[in-house]
Protein backbone atom coordinates (compact mmCIF):
# COMPACT_ATOMS: atom_id res chain seq x y z
CA UNK A 1 0.00 0.00 0.00
CA UNK A 2 1.20 3.34 -0.82
CA UNK A 3 2.07 5.46 2.50
CA UNK A 4 2.10 9.39 2.61
CA UNK A 5 5.37 9.86 4.60
CA UNK A 6 7.00 12.90 6.18
CA UNK A 7 10.55 11.97 7.67
CA UNK A 8 11.73 15.92 8.90
CA UNK A 9 9.20 17.90 11.40
CA UNK A 10 10.23 20.05 14.78
CA UNK A 11 8.43 20.60 17.29
CA UNK A 12 8.71 23.77 19.97
CA UNK A 13 11.84 22.03 21.42
CA UNK A 14 13.62 23.18 18.78
CA UNK A 15 14.73 26.90 19.46
CA UNK A 16 14.30 27.75 15.94
CA UNK A 17 10.76 26.30 16.08
CA UNK A 18 7.67 28.55 16.58
CA UNK A 19 6.39 28.06 20.27
CA UNK A 20 2.97 27.12 18.51
CA UNK A 21 4.55 23.40 17.81
CA UNK A 22 3.24 21.90 20.34
CA UNK A 23 3.52 17.71 19.18
CA UNK A 24 -0.51 17.74 19.41
CA UNK A 25 -0.88 20.62 16.57
CA UNK A 26 1.62 18.75 14.55
CA UNK A 27 -0.16 15.69 14.90
CA UNK A 28 -3.65 17.21 14.31
CA UNK A 29 -2.22 19.22 10.68
CA UNK A 30 -0.52 16.07 9.59
CA UNK A 31 -3.42 14.55 9.54
CA UNK A 32 -5.59 17.28 8.23
CA UNK A 33 -2.85 17.12 5.61
CA UNK A 34 -2.95 13.58 4.73
CA UNK A 35 -0.26 12.18 6.13
CA UNK A 36 0.23 8.64 7.89
CA UNK A 37 3.88 7.72 8.60
CA UNK A 38 5.43 11.36 10.47
CA UNK A 39 8.53 11.87 12.32
CA UNK A 40 9.87 14.17 15.14
CA UNK A 41 12.91 15.01 14.22
CA UNK A 42 14.17 18.05 16.84
CA UNK A 43 17.55 19.22 16.91
CA UNK A 44 20.10 17.36 18.79
CA UNK A 45 16.74 16.02 21.13
CA UNK A 46 14.42 13.45 21.46
CA UNK A 47 12.57 14.48 24.55
CA UNK A 48 9.54 15.15 22.86
CA UNK A 49 9.16 11.95 21.82
CA UNK A 50 7.04 10.83 24.76
CA UNK A 51 4.37 13.65 24.06
CA UNK A 52 4.66 12.65 20.19
CA UNK A 53 3.99 9.28 20.72
CA UNK A 54 0.79 9.98 22.36
CA UNK A 55 -0.40 12.63 19.99
CA UNK A 56 0.17 10.57 16.99
CA UNK A 57 -2.09 7.89 18.26
CA UNK A 58 -4.92 10.00 19.19
CA UNK A 59 -4.97 11.26 15.73
CA UNK A 60 -4.05 7.77 14.12
CA UNK A 61 -0.69 8.65 12.70
CA UNK A 62 2.11 5.87 12.76
CA UNK A 63 4.61 8.13 14.50
CA UNK A 64 8.21 7.37 13.95
CA UNK A 65 10.85 8.93 17.19
CA UNK A 66 13.71 11.03 15.70
CA UNK A 67 16.50 13.55 16.03
CA UNK A 68 18.17 15.97 13.53
CA UNK A 69 21.71 15.65 15.11
CA UNK A 70 24.18 18.45 13.90
CA UNK A 71 27.77 16.81 13.35
CA UNK A 72 30.71 19.06 13.84
CA UNK A 73 30.88 20.57 11.06
CA UNK A 74 27.45 21.93 11.00
CA UNK A 75 26.14 18.68 8.95
CA UNK A 76 22.46 17.76 9.42
CA UNK A 77 21.78 14.04 9.94
CA UNK A 78 18.23 12.75 10.37
CA UNK A 79 18.28 9.34 12.60
CA UNK A 80 14.93 7.85 13.31
CA UNK A 81 13.43 5.89 15.87
CA UNK A 82 10.83 2.95 15.40
CA UNK A 83 10.79 3.40 19.69
CA UNK A 84 10.44 6.36 22.17
CA UNK A 85 12.76 4.23 24.33
CA UNK A 86 15.44 4.53 21.42
CA UNK A 87 15.01 8.05 20.11
CA UNK A 88 15.38 9.07 23.91
CA UNK A 89 18.31 6.82 24.58
CA UNK A 90 19.84 8.00 21.29
CA UNK A 91 19.37 11.61 22.84
CA UNK A 92 21.36 11.11 26.30
CA UNK A 93 24.01 9.67 24.05
CA UNK A 94 24.32 12.81 21.95
CA UNK A 95 23.61 15.15 24.93
CA UNK A 96 26.83 14.54 26.38
CA UNK A 97 28.51 15.58 23.04
CA UNK A 98 26.87 18.78 22.24
CA UNK A 99 29.11 21.49 22.77
CA UNK A 100 28.94 23.60 25.58
CA UNK A 101 27.42 26.89 24.54
CA UNK A 102 25.92 29.31 26.47
CA UNK A 103 22.18 29.63 26.16
CA UNK A 104 20.32 32.82 26.36
CA UNK A 105 16.66 31.73 25.40
CA UNK A 106 15.77 35.58 24.41
CA UNK A 107 18.05 35.30 21.69
CA UNK A 108 17.82 31.40 20.37
CA UNK A 109 14.90 30.71 21.04
CA UNK A 110 12.71 28.38 23.82
CA UNK A 111 13.15 24.81 23.87
CA UNK A 112 10.11 23.48 25.36
CA UNK A 113 9.28 19.90 26.67
CA UNK A 114 5.71 19.43 26.75
CA UNK A 115 3.19 16.73 27.51
CA UNK A 116 0.58 15.74 25.05
CA UNK A 117 -1.93 18.54 25.79
CA UNK A 118 0.59 20.85 25.31
CA UNK A 119 1.32 21.66 29.42
CA UNK A 120 5.65 22.33 29.80
CA UNK A 121 7.12 20.34 31.24
CA UNK A 122 10.78 21.00 31.30
CA UNK A 123 12.78 23.77 29.95
CA UNK A 124 16.39 22.42 29.36
CA UNK A 125 19.08 24.62 30.02
CA UNK A 126 21.51 22.84 27.30
CA UNK A 127 21.34 24.41 23.49
CA UNK A 128 20.33 21.92 21.73
CA UNK A 129 21.10 23.93 18.25
CA UNK A 130 24.65 23.43 19.10
CA UNK A 131 27.02 21.27 17.03
CA UNK A 132 28.07 17.75 18.66
CA UNK A 133 31.60 16.64 19.12
CA UNK A 134 30.96 13.82 16.30
CA UNK A 135 31.98 14.31 13.15
CA UNK A 136 29.97 13.81 10.07
CA UNK A 137 31.44 10.27 9.40
CA UNK A 138 31.27 9.23 12.99
CA UNK A 139 27.93 10.62 13.66
CA UNK A 140 26.27 8.44 10.66
CA UNK A 141 28.46 5.33 11.50
CA UNK A 142 26.66 5.89 15.07
CA UNK A 143 23.38 6.48 14.44
CA UNK A 144 23.69 2.99 12.44
CA UNK A 145 25.46 1.19 15.23
CA UNK A 146 21.68 2.09 17.62
CA UNK A 147 19.83 0.98 14.73
CA UNK A 148 18.49 4.29 13.49
CA UNK A 149 17.68 4.93 10.04
CA UNK A 150 20.19 7.57 9.06
CA UNK A 151 19.21 10.06 6.29
CA UNK A 152 21.52 13.04 5.97
CA UNK A 153 19.12 16.22 5.64
CA UNK A 154 17.96 18.59 3.32
CA UNK A 155 21.91 17.84 1.48
CA UNK A 156 20.96 20.66 -1.37
CA UNK A 157 20.44 23.07 0.53
CA UNK A 158 22.93 26.42 1.21
CA UNK A 159 23.53 25.92 5.25
CA UNK A 160 23.85 22.94 7.20
CA UNK A 161 23.80 20.37 4.52
CA UNK A 162 26.28 17.28 3.70
CA UNK A 163 27.05 19.41 0.24
CA UNK A 164 27.35 23.04 1.84
CA UNK A 165 29.21 21.60 4.59
CA UNK A 166 31.34 19.38 2.87
CA UNK A 167 31.87 20.02 -0.63
CA UNK A 168 29.89 17.26 -1.57
CA UNK A 169 28.40 14.11 0.00
CA UNK A 170 30.73 12.22 1.16
CA UNK A 171 30.49 7.88 1.21
CA UNK A 172 28.74 6.52 4.10
CA UNK A 173 26.19 4.06 5.43
CA UNK A 174 23.31 5.86 4.52
CA UNK A 175 19.88 3.98 4.45
CA UNK A 176 18.68 7.63 1.96
CA UNK A 177 19.72 11.18 1.36
CA UNK A 178 16.96 13.96 1.62
CA UNK A 179 16.63 16.60 -1.01
CA UNK A 180 14.63 20.01 -0.74
CA UNK A 181 14.20 20.03 -4.48
CA UNK A 182 14.15 16.66 -5.92
CA UNK A 183 13.59 17.26 -9.51
CA UNK A 184 17.32 17.29 -9.29
CA UNK A 185 18.25 13.91 -8.40
CA UNK A 186 21.85 13.56 -9.10
CA UNK A 187 23.14 15.71 -5.66
CA UNK A 188 21.90 12.04 -4.37
CA UNK A 189 25.09 10.08 -5.64
CA UNK A 190 23.10 7.12 -6.36
CA UNK A 191 21.42 6.79 -3.31
CA UNK A 192 17.52 6.83 -2.30
CA UNK A 193 15.95 9.92 -1.71
CA UNK A 194 13.11 11.36 0.46
CA UNK A 195 12.40 14.69 0.94
CA UNK A 196 10.61 16.12 4.25
CA UNK A 197 9.00 19.22 5.43
CA UNK A 198 11.40 20.65 7.59
CA UNK A 199 8.79 22.00 9.31
CA UNK A 200 9.29 24.75 12.03
CA UNK A 201 5.64 26.41 11.86
CA UNK A 202 2.45 25.26 11.45
CA UNK A 203 2.19 26.59 7.87
CA UNK A 204 4.98 23.85 6.89
CA UNK A 205 3.56 20.94 8.02
CA UNK A 206 2.77 18.68 4.95
CA UNK A 207 4.82 20.65 2.51
CA UNK A 208 6.88 18.32 1.30
CA UNK A 209 5.82 14.42 1.96
CA UNK A 210 7.02 11.62 -0.13
CA UNK A 211 4.59 8.44 -1.20
CA UNK A 212 6.75 5.16 0.06
CA UNK A 213 4.73 1.92 -0.97
CA UNK A 214 4.91 -0.46 1.85
CA UNK A 215 3.70 -4.37 2.15
CA UNK A 216 1.00 -5.58 4.88
CA UNK A 217 2.68 -5.61 8.22
CA UNK A 218 4.97 -2.26 8.22
CA UNK A 219 2.12 -0.79 10.59
CA UNK A 220 2.59 -3.18 13.56
CA UNK A 221 -0.24 -4.13 16.27
CA UNK A 222 1.14 -1.57 18.49
CA UNK A 223 0.66 0.45 16.07
CA UNK A 224 4.28 1.34 15.34
CA UNK A 225 6.17 1.07 12.54
CA UNK A 226 8.14 -2.20 11.67
CA UNK A 227 11.95 -0.22 10.97
CA UNK A 228 13.26 -3.26 8.97
CA UNK A 229 10.20 -3.24 6.54
CA UNK A 230 10.27 0.81 6.46
CA UNK A 231 14.20 0.30 5.84
CA UNK A 232 13.94 -2.45 3.18
CA UNK A 233 11.33 -0.15 1.51
CA UNK A 234 13.75 2.87 1.31
CA UNK A 235 14.49 1.98 -2.54
CA UNK A 236 14.06 4.64 -5.47
CA UNK A 237 11.50 2.62 -6.97
CA UNK A 238 9.13 1.95 -4.01
CA UNK A 239 8.90 5.80 -3.60
CA UNK A 240 6.96 8.78 -4.93
CA UNK A 241 9.22 12.34 -4.66
CA UNK A 242 7.15 15.80 -4.82
CA UNK A 243 6.49 16.44 -8.73
CA UNK A 244 6.57 12.72 -10.07
CA UNK A 245 3.41 11.02 -10.75
CA UNK B 1 56.89 32.02 0.08
CA UNK B 2 56.40 28.72 -0.33
CA UNK B 3 54.41 25.73 1.36
CA UNK B 4 57.50 24.57 2.97
CA UNK B 5 57.97 28.48 4.58
CA UNK B 6 54.20 28.43 6.36
CA UNK B 7 54.96 26.02 9.00
CA UNK B 8 58.56 27.68 10.48
CA UNK B 9 57.06 31.47 10.00
CA UNK B 10 54.02 30.98 11.66
CA UNK B 11 54.33 28.94 13.93
CA UNK B 12 52.05 26.08 12.89
CA UNK B 13 52.59 22.39 13.56
CA UNK B 14 52.83 20.20 10.56
CA UNK B 15 50.44 17.43 10.87
CA UNK B 16 51.11 16.13 7.23
CA UNK B 17 54.42 16.80 5.82
CA UNK B 18 54.83 14.59 2.37
CA UNK B 19 53.47 17.46 0.04
CA UNK B 20 54.88 18.74 -3.23
CA UNK B 21 56.13 22.31 -2.53
CA UNK B 22 54.65 24.83 -4.63
CA UNK B 23 55.05 28.96 -4.19
CA UNK B 24 51.43 30.36 -2.31
CA UNK B 25 50.66 33.28 -3.66
CA UNK B 26 47.15 34.01 -1.96
CA UNK B 27 45.41 32.29 0.65
CA UNK B 28 41.26 31.79 0.92
CA UNK B 29 39.43 31.45 4.04
CA UNK B 30 36.26 29.73 4.53
CA UNK B 31 34.34 26.67 6.33
CA UNK B 32 31.94 26.30 4.00
CA UNK B 33 33.63 23.73 1.46
CA UNK B 34 31.08 24.30 -1.37
CA UNK B 35 32.40 27.71 -1.45
CA UNK B 36 36.04 26.83 -1.60
CA UNK B 37 35.02 25.03 -4.40
CA UNK B 38 33.73 27.29 -6.34
CA UNK B 39 35.62 30.48 -5.45
CA UNK B 40 39.33 29.29 -4.34
CA UNK B 41 42.19 29.38 -6.12
CA UNK B 42 45.19 27.15 -7.08
CA UNK B 43 47.85 28.97 -5.87
CA UNK B 44 46.22 29.54 -2.44
CA UNK B 45 46.37 28.13 1.21
CA UNK B 46 43.19 27.08 2.53
CA UNK B 47 42.32 28.69 6.16
CA UNK B 48 39.77 26.63 7.72
CA UNK B 49 38.17 24.90 10.31
CA UNK B 50 36.46 22.28 8.29
CA UNK B 51 39.03 18.84 9.49
CA UNK B 52 37.22 16.58 7.48
CA UNK B 53 38.73 14.14 4.56
CA UNK B 54 36.19 15.93 1.96
CA UNK B 55 38.44 19.03 2.80
CA UNK B 56 41.33 17.36 1.35
CA UNK B 57 39.68 16.45 -1.58
CA UNK B 58 38.19 19.92 -2.31
CA UNK B 59 41.48 20.85 -2.18
CA UNK B 60 42.68 18.43 -4.47
CA UNK B 61 39.95 19.11 -7.05
CA UNK B 62 41.06 23.61 -6.63
CA UNK B 63 44.55 22.44 -6.61
CA UNK B 64 45.13 23.72 -3.40
CA UNK B 65 47.93 22.61 -2.42
CA UNK B 66 48.29 23.23 1.59
CA UNK B 67 45.84 23.21 4.56
CA UNK B 68 45.46 25.13 8.19
CA UNK B 69 43.11 23.77 10.37
CA UNK B 70 42.57 26.66 12.80
CA UNK B 71 41.28 26.68 16.15
CA UNK B 72 43.41 23.53 17.00
CA UNK B 73 40.01 21.46 15.68
CA UNK B 74 40.87 17.33 15.73
CA UNK B 75 41.68 16.31 12.81
CA UNK B 76 40.73 12.61 11.91
CA UNK B 77 43.25 10.28 10.84
CA UNK B 78 41.85 9.72 7.23
CA UNK B 79 42.28 12.86 6.54
CA UNK B 80 45.34 12.88 7.22
CA UNK B 81 46.10 9.67 5.12
CA UNK B 82 44.38 11.40 1.90
CA UNK B 83 46.17 14.51 2.40
CA UNK B 84 49.31 12.25 2.66
CA UNK B 85 47.75 10.18 -0.91
CA UNK B 86 46.98 14.13 -2.83
CA UNK B 87 50.90 15.19 -1.38
CA UNK B 88 48.57 18.39 0.35
CA UNK B 89 50.54 19.80 3.01
CA UNK B 90 48.36 20.01 6.52
CA UNK B 91 49.33 22.45 9.25
CA UNK B 92 47.58 23.08 12.19
CA UNK B 93 47.37 26.01 14.97
CA UNK B 94 45.40 27.26 17.97
CA UNK B 95 44.91 30.52 16.12
CA UNK B 96 41.68 31.31 14.84
CA UNK B 97 40.97 32.01 11.32
CA UNK B 98 41.23 35.35 11.43
CA UNK B 99 44.35 35.48 12.97
CA UNK B 100 45.65 33.37 10.37
CA UNK B 101 44.72 35.19 7.44
CA UNK B 102 46.02 38.48 8.79
CA UNK B 103 49.30 37.53 9.44
CA UNK B 104 49.56 35.60 6.08
CA UNK B 105 47.74 38.44 4.42
CA UNK B 106 50.57 41.11 6.12
CA UNK B 107 53.14 39.18 4.35
CA UNK B 108 51.93 37.93 0.99
CA UNK B 109 51.08 41.96 0.78
CA UNK B 110 54.88 43.21 2.13
CA UNK B 111 53.00 44.79 4.79
CA UNK B 112 55.36 42.85 7.09
CA UNK B 113 58.47 40.72 7.10
CA UNK B 114 57.92 37.41 7.20
CA UNK B 115 58.20 36.36 11.09
CA UNK B 116 61.51 34.92 12.55
CA UNK B 117 60.44 31.25 13.27
CA UNK B 118 61.74 31.46 16.91
CA UNK B 119 59.86 34.84 17.26
CA UNK B 120 56.95 34.04 19.93
CA UNK B 121 54.15 33.71 18.16
CA UNK B 122 50.56 35.22 19.58
CA UNK B 123 48.48 32.27 20.60
CA UNK B 124 44.92 33.08 22.26
CA UNK B 125 43.92 29.68 22.32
Amino acid sequence: MKVIADFHNHSCLSPCASLDMSPSLLARQARARGLELVALTDHNSALNAPAWLECARREGLVPLFGLEATSIEEVHVLCLFGTVDEALGFGEYLRVRLLPLPYDRRRLGDQVVVDADEGVVDLPEIYFGAALTLGFDELCAVGRAWDALVIPAHIDRPMFGAISQLGFLPEGPYQAVELMRPADRSLAAGHTVTTGSDAHYPEHIGRRPFGIELPPGWKQADGLADMAILAAALRPELINLPGQP
Amino acid sequence: MKTSDLAGHFGLETIQAEFTDAEISAGYTSDLLSDVMGKAGDSDVLITIQAHKNTVAVAGLVGIGSVIICNARPIPDDMIASAREEGIALFRTPLSQFEVSGQLYAVLHGLSAIPRSDAPVANRA
